[in-house]
């Protein structure tokens, strides 16, 4: 099966969990105050949105800041495990020409980092919503759902992305325009009810639009989330995660020639 | 002499192409590396691999490790594991010696539980003591070099892939580690040893390979091989003053 190699290998296990780990400490301790940095971080950066438009820009709609802190979060978890695992293989070049291991190592370690930190965020995103107000609703039940779609989806695309671009290392400066690109489609700053009925077909095309706007129904208006659309990205995601997994698997012993 | 056993790796007319450069839209040349490597190895053995610079030596360790996969030719592994001896694996600055030497351990082969049951020695063998909790980042280079050679003494394959000539670092120590490898070398261990020195091979090695080109030139004992090498060696090197004479006359 596609899975085989992972699953009859506990150690391969093991090794996925400690570089994880070891990536995470290793970035922590780049600094003094270490893991505090993880808190700090998305709090400076939520009060530089506050500031911008919730003091100097005083945007009309009421409660633009949470609604635009929702649609951040998710987006900087996206396009962060995207970026990130889309360097992994070329960076493991020298650890993958002195030892034998499955390549698809790389990238689901870096997707494992970012999940963890996406984690810390939404804590500090659920404290913001609820003093702004936002109370706890039913509809939270939904989130671990939407959570776990984003998540396939950001594997299937990390997976693709890692098993590319070192066939292709200009990919990368490109997949980083593309995102930034694709952060302005999907949402972050606008709603889709202002987008003309029209155009909404494609808006919803990409699928982190529909995703951000779930978060926002669930977190900020008690709503459940709009369920076809949330298993259509599911579902999707999972067969391109497959098809990511099916590839570098057979990829896997031409990468370290590809890389050297 | 370990008595020879059983054939654990045999490869025949085996062969690696290289492309190089990235992709491309016009068909590059292939550009091989290896292009006729025939030998076993037998259980027990220490199979010394001789050769010039750029002859194919390590292309052929990370073929047997199974970090590459040959374009032509059979390799066959009967079942047994094979790994290069590579020190400092996976190292990373900002954790201390003991998580490095734990996710070095686990790169290397060992489970997790096996390099904290063997962290005393690792610890011992490195002469690291209470640092082995300090990060990395603080070491001397002496100090990683002992570390990384600790943890990759630890890790045992069926098949253990060592060359020589990348360096193990700090003067003081090496007598040390080179000391541990030659027992372990003499032990009833397989190993394939790439080395440039020839009192290494002479004292170390059961039989040798002869690799020219990319291509098996010969498979023996050692006193054969060896003198044949050097006669090539010496061959050439008269060929080479010969031309230049020539040149210099006319």
């Amino acid at each position: 099966m596609i899975f085989g190699r992972f699953k009859i290998n506990p150690r391969m296990v093991e090794l996925v969990v400690y570089m994880t780990l070891a990536d995470l400490r290793a970035e922590a301790s780049k600094t003094y105050i270490n893991y505090l940095w993880w808190v700090v971080d998305p709090i400076l950066s939520m009060m530089v949105f506050y500031v911008v438009f919730g003091l100097l820009f005083k945007r009309t709609e009421p409660d633009y800041v949470s609604f635009l802190l929702v649609g951040l979060v998710a987006w900087t978890w996206y396009s962060r495990s995207l970026s990130h695992a889309s360097n992994s293989i070329l960076s493991g070049k020298s650890l993958m020409n002195q030892v034998d291991m499955p390549k698809l190592v790389f990238p689901i370690v870096t997707l494992l980092t970012d999940f963890t930190k996406f984690w810390v965020v939404l804590m500090v995103l659920l404290f913001f919503t609820w003093v702004a107000d936002h109370g706890l609703g039913i509809a939270y039940a939904a989130l671990p759902l939407v959570i776990l779609t984003q998540f396939l989806l950001c594997a299937a695309l990390a997976l693709l992305l890692a098993a590319a671009v070192p066939w292709l290392p200009d990919l990368k400066p490109l997949v980083d325009h593309l995102l930034h690109l694709q952060m302005f489609l999907s949402g972050v700053f606008f709603a889709a009810a202002s987008i003309p009925e029209p155009y909404r077909f494609w808006f919803y095309l990409n699928p982190m639009a529909g995703l951000i706007e779930d978060y926002r129904a669930i977190l900020l208006d008690g709503l459940w989330p709009h369920w076809v659309r949330l298993g259509t990205i599911a579902g999707l995601s999972l067969l391109v995660l497959i098809l990511g997994v099916w590839l570098l698997r057979r990829l896997d012993r031409v990468y370290p020639r590809l890389v050297r | 002499m370990a008595t020879l056993g059983k054939t654990l790796l045999s490869l025949e007319g085996v062969g690696v192409a290289f492309r190089p450069g990235k992709l491309s839209l016009r068909k590059r040349e292939l550009f091989w590396v290896l292009k006729d490597v025939t030998f076993d190895l037998l259980h027990g053995e220490t199979l010394g691999v001789i050769g010039r610079n750029a002859a194919g030596k390590s292309t052929l360790l990370r073929l047997m490790a199974g970090i590459l996969t040959q374009d032509c030719g059979t390799l066959v592994n009967y079942g047994h594991t094979a790994a290069l001896l590579s020190l400092q694996t996976g190292f990373v600055p900002y954790l201390t010696g003991r998580q490095n030497a734990i996710l070095s351990g686990i790169l290397l082969g060992l489970r997790r539980r096996d390099v904290q049951a063997r962290m005393d020695s690792i610890i011992d063998f490195s002469e690291l003591g209470a640092f082995i909790d300090e990060p990395l980042s603080n070491y001397s280079s002496g100090m990683r070099a002992r570390l990384g050679f600790a943890v990759a003494y630890q890790a045992e394959p069926d098949i253990l892939l060592i060359d020589e000539t990348l360096g193990v670092g700090d003067e003081a120590f090496r007598a040390k580690s080179t000391e541990a490898m030659h027992a372990r070398i003499r032990s009833d261990k397989t190993i394939v040893l790439v080395s440039h020195s020839a009192e290494t091979i002479r004292t170390l090695c059961d039989r040798v390979v002869w690799l020219d080109e990319g291509m098996t030139r010969a498979v023996g004992p050692v006193a054969e091989v060896m003198a044949a090498y050097h006669a090539e060696l010496a061959h050439r090197q008269s060929e080479r003053v010969a031309r230049i004479r020539g040149g210099i006359v006319r």
